[in-house]
């Protein structure tokens, strides 16, 4: 079990840091930050100061290995926008966005497990095709597109909630509920299709032969052997609890991590965007980690094979 | 029992009418309505520097609520000049220029404007760093590195030195006068004192800051309107200042917040959110104005879009190639189609705010697609391919502009490949080769210097980057510069933009840009031309 912890944890660390080093390399191939950051009417004398003074003057590699200097000793750099700590800066932001994603992943938990379990237990019923169609429908239709629709439909027709900002705890209705519908659709889907596998499979007959309660069957044999490709789809979630808000973040003005990233890779503000991604990098290594080690947890063959 | 006499009962009836009206007399007297703003960014750097940000967002949420010169431009006039921190200014000679400031203004803080702030406002520690007036030695000399927080960023002395090139120095004369020392003559020093950078800001609120980005969030100024609350890329509120010298502000608060999206801005305006919303595209208009309780304001305003040419490149290096180009394009079918018609085509690089120095007879030049083709065959061009490096709707329309240009370009034998960018940086990222690129140029004072000097002369950023140069333009710059000759600088912007439109073209001009803001129709303001919004009391009828 050790050496199957220390085997991800590894490649976790190397993962991480072949993000830092694609995001540093990228950013800086792709356009001038003193350039992007001073607009196009400035003189050349103004641009050609601001690159010494945050030393972009400097060959790459030197420049690279500043930077990874510098995150080694906990110092992720100052915003060449705002004057301050880039890790400030993020750490402000994250409250927000997870204003959004945890009720949001929660809404998809507590709707979209339970859906697609009602209906693969109802399969080819009017409730199973009901639940398909709107799963369909909830991560089809991109989020862009829902979140106007709904700001349209509770905002401007009916004029209930607010359309944007966030001033109030109505205001995050909206984006919440938009973040939601995407990921209720897919986790309905995926439920159905594990739990309709498995209620398929021999020893589920047998619970049932040997007389076990129906609700037994289903909560104590059936769904803990479909949780594993359900936990693998909620780990990604879990992952991107401070990634994924960036569209509907932009569409409801909510100024969070989506926003903050949209506007640094525009002004190609290094540090806060290289903060950023690493912080995105942690959280998804760290969220496949557990979930690798809850597949141990949750299927004894997978720690026997390890062990082996 | 309740025995009610005549007297009593006046007395009552008065009582009850006062009790009326008098919250009323004191709601009108007090309570003043408050308005929000959605905008497409509030600023692009994060700071209310008037010399940090130097952008058309910037104009919008500091003038004229807020940043104020010793010269005000007439915003919802003739954009001409107009008496504002200052009285009145005199000439001494041609180099130097005398202003009486107005007496009893109150910045934010309490502190009397002086002409120590004046000043302080064009110093070396606010404004010019180490650089030197023209003459002097280079700007930014390698050695210039930011040392302390409170130092100012890289950029801005570069940028006041765009703007005041050859100011020597101001001098206190009194407590309420002052002198701007020019290096050279120079006839725009006036235009200059109103255009975008030149305002006051008070010493003793820079003194007290510890970092320049502690100032630079929450400057201290004199307009009518102070800094109440700023988080940047989200909200600025600005606060009504009641001590303000032009009298009592009409509105309580002005709240600008950051609504990228611009569905987004049109929604929260039509379901009662936002009381304005900022930088409508032309396809967005029809929209709000079909709703019911809502207009669409709008103008022209200073600015006129443009595409430069880029010499180094070889097809691009013969001037009958780059005419040809310039008369290939219908700029009434652009206008049309994609603007709606809600904006004109400028008779050259220059505005009619130039007054005498407008040059009446100068056209854009003419849609001849003929001309064109015999041009090319006069230029022996076989077809080359042309790079044209665009934007993805950085300006309004900038793509759709970008792809009929295009086609107009083909359709006289031009074969010009659109490569799109992501950022300025990659726009004039000096490997590969070079074609064709947008841009636009503003009016910043009413005289020819803007754009035609500042934007194409010798010290440009297009003769900067090699782009174009040319020897003639160079001398004529230096005369529209220097001279205090009416007739010589005018008959040098003529034959300026007779090279830079014509003979040798270093650009040509498309459209005028216009601005549009969605509205409640209920409210009693109009817009400026420009991109800023007049909310002083002369622009807000209650």
């Amino acid at each position: 079990m050790i050496r199957f912890v220390l085997t991800r944890l590894l490649r976790a660390v190397m993962t991480i840091f072949a993000v830092v080093t694609f995001a540093f390399v990228v950013l800086r191939m792709s356009g001038d930050p003193a350039q992007v950051m001073l607009g196009p009417d400035v003189p050349q004398d103004a641009v050609d100061a601001f690159r010494k003074a945050w030393g972009l003057d400097q060959p790459l590699w030197v420049q690279y290995l500043a930077y990874i200097k510098s995150i080694f000793s906990g110092d992720f750099g100052v915003s060449m926008r705002d004057k301050v700590s880039a890790l400030q800066l993020v750490l402000e932001r994250i409250p927000a966005t997870l204003q959004l994603t945890l009720p949001a992943l929660l809404l998809k938990l507590l709707i979209g497990i339970p859906a697609g379990v009602y209906a693969a237990l109802h399969r080819q019923s009017f409730a199973d095709r009901g639940v398909i169609l709107l799963a369909i429908f909830g991560f089809t239709i991109p989020s862009f597109v829902m979140g106007l629709l709904l700001v349209l439909i509770f905002s401007v027709i009916l004029g209930v909630l607010p359309s944007g900002g966030q001033d109030t705890w109505m205001h995050s209705i909206l984006p919440t509920i938009t973040m939601s519908i995407g990921g209720i659709g897919i986790l309905a889907r995926f439920s159905r299709s594990a739990m309709i596998e498995v209620m398929g499979q021999p020893y589920i007959r047998t619970a049932s032969a040997k007389g076990l309660k129906w609700s037994d069957v289903v909560w104590g044999h059936a769904l803990p052997n479909a949780a594993v490709p359900i936990v693998t789809i909620v780990g990604f979630m879990v992952g991107s609890l401070i990634a994924g808000a960036v569209v509907v973040e932009s569409i409801f003005s909510w100024p969070g991590i989506g926003r903050l990233l949209v506007v640094s890779v525009t002004n190609r503000d290094l540090a806060v965007v290289q903060c950023i991604l690493l912080m995105i990098a942690a959280t998804m290594v760290i969220s496949n980690l557990v979930v690798d080690l809850l597949y141990g947890w949750l299927d004894p063959r997978l720690r026997a094979q390890t062990a082996h | 029992m309740l025995s009610i006499t005549r007297r009593s009962a006046l007395g009552l009836m008065g009582a009850t009418a006062g009790s009326l009206i008098m919250p009323r007399m004191a709601f009108s007297q007090g309570k003043r309505p408050s308005v929000t703003i959605a905008v497409q960014k509030i600023t692009n750097n994060n700071t209310l520097d008037i010399w940090n940000e130097q952008s058309n967002v910037g104009e919008r949420v500091f003038f004229p609520n807020f940043w104020e010169g010793l010269i005000l431009r007439d915003w919802m006039g003739s954009q001409g000049p107009v008496p504002g921190l200052a009285t009145e200014w005199k000439r001494i000679d041609d180099k130097t220029l005398e202003l009486k400031l107005r007496q009893g203004v109150k910045f934010h803080n309490g502190d009397e404007l002086t002409s120590d702030d004046v000043v302080f406002s064009f110093s070396a520690q606010r404004l010019f760093g180490d650089t030197q007036p023209a003459g002097g030695k280079t700007i930014f000399a390698d050695e210039h590195k930011p040392t302390t927080a409170k130092e100012l960023p890289a950029s801005v002395p570069g940028i006041g030195r765009r703007l005041w090139p050859a100011l020597a120095g101001v001098e206190a004369v009194d407590k309420y006068t002052v002198r701007f020392h020019n290096a050279t003559p120079d006839v725009t020093l006036e235009g200059r004192l109103y255009a975008f950078g030149s305002q006051i800001a008070n010493r003793r609120a820079w003194d007290e800051a510890a970092t320049y980005a502690d100032w630079a969030r929450k400057p201290v100024t004199t307009g009518p309107y102070m800094v109440g609350e700023y988080k940047p890329d989200v909200s600025l509120t600005l606060v009504a200042f009641d001590e303000y010298w032009g009298g009592r502000p009409p509105l309580e608060e002005i709240r600008f917040v950051e609504v990228p999206e611009v569905s987004s801005r049109v929604n929260g305006l039509l379901s009662g959110e936002y009381d304005f919303a900022c930088d409508l595209p032309p396809d967005q208009i029809g929209a709000v104005r079909a709703a019911s309780g809502f207009e669409v304001q709008g103008s022209t305003i200073l600015n006129h879009r443009i595409s430069v040419f880029n010499v180094q490149n070889p097809v691009l290096a013969d001037p009958l190639v780059r005419r040809a180009m310039t008369h290939s394009i219908d700029r009434q079918a652009i206008v049309d189609a994609l603007w709606a018609g809600q904006t004109v085509i400028p008779d050259g690089l220059q505005f009619s705010s130039y007054g005498d120095m407008f040059i009446k007879d100068w056209k854009a030049p003419e849609y001849n697609p003929q001309l064109a083709q015999d041009l090319l065959k006069q230029a022996g061009y076989k077809g080359d391919p042309i790079p044209f490096r665009l934007l993805n709707n950085y300006y309004t329309n900038q793509t759709a502009n970008g792809q009929v240009m295009v086609e107009m370009w083909k359709q006289v034998g031009l074969n010009v490949q659109i490569e799109m960018k992501e950022n300025w940086g990659q726009i004039h990222d000096p490997s590969g080769v070079k074609g064709v690129r947008d841009w636009s140029a503003s009016a910043n004072i009413n005289d020819p210097v803007t754009p035609m000097v500042a934007q194409f002369g010798p010290n440009s950023e297009v003769q900067q980057k090699k782009d174009w140069t040319n020897a003639e333009a160079n001398e004529l710059s230096v005369v529209l510069e220097t001279s205090t000759d009416p007739a010589l600088r005018k008959k040098a912007f003529a034959r300026m933009l007779e090279i830079c439109e014509r003979e040798d073209p270093v650009y040509q001009v498309l459209h005028q840009n216009a601005v549009f803001t969605g509205m409640k129709s209920s409210l009693k303001w109009k817009a400026a031309p420009a991109f800023a919004m007049d909310f002083r009391a002369s622009n807000w009828t209650m």
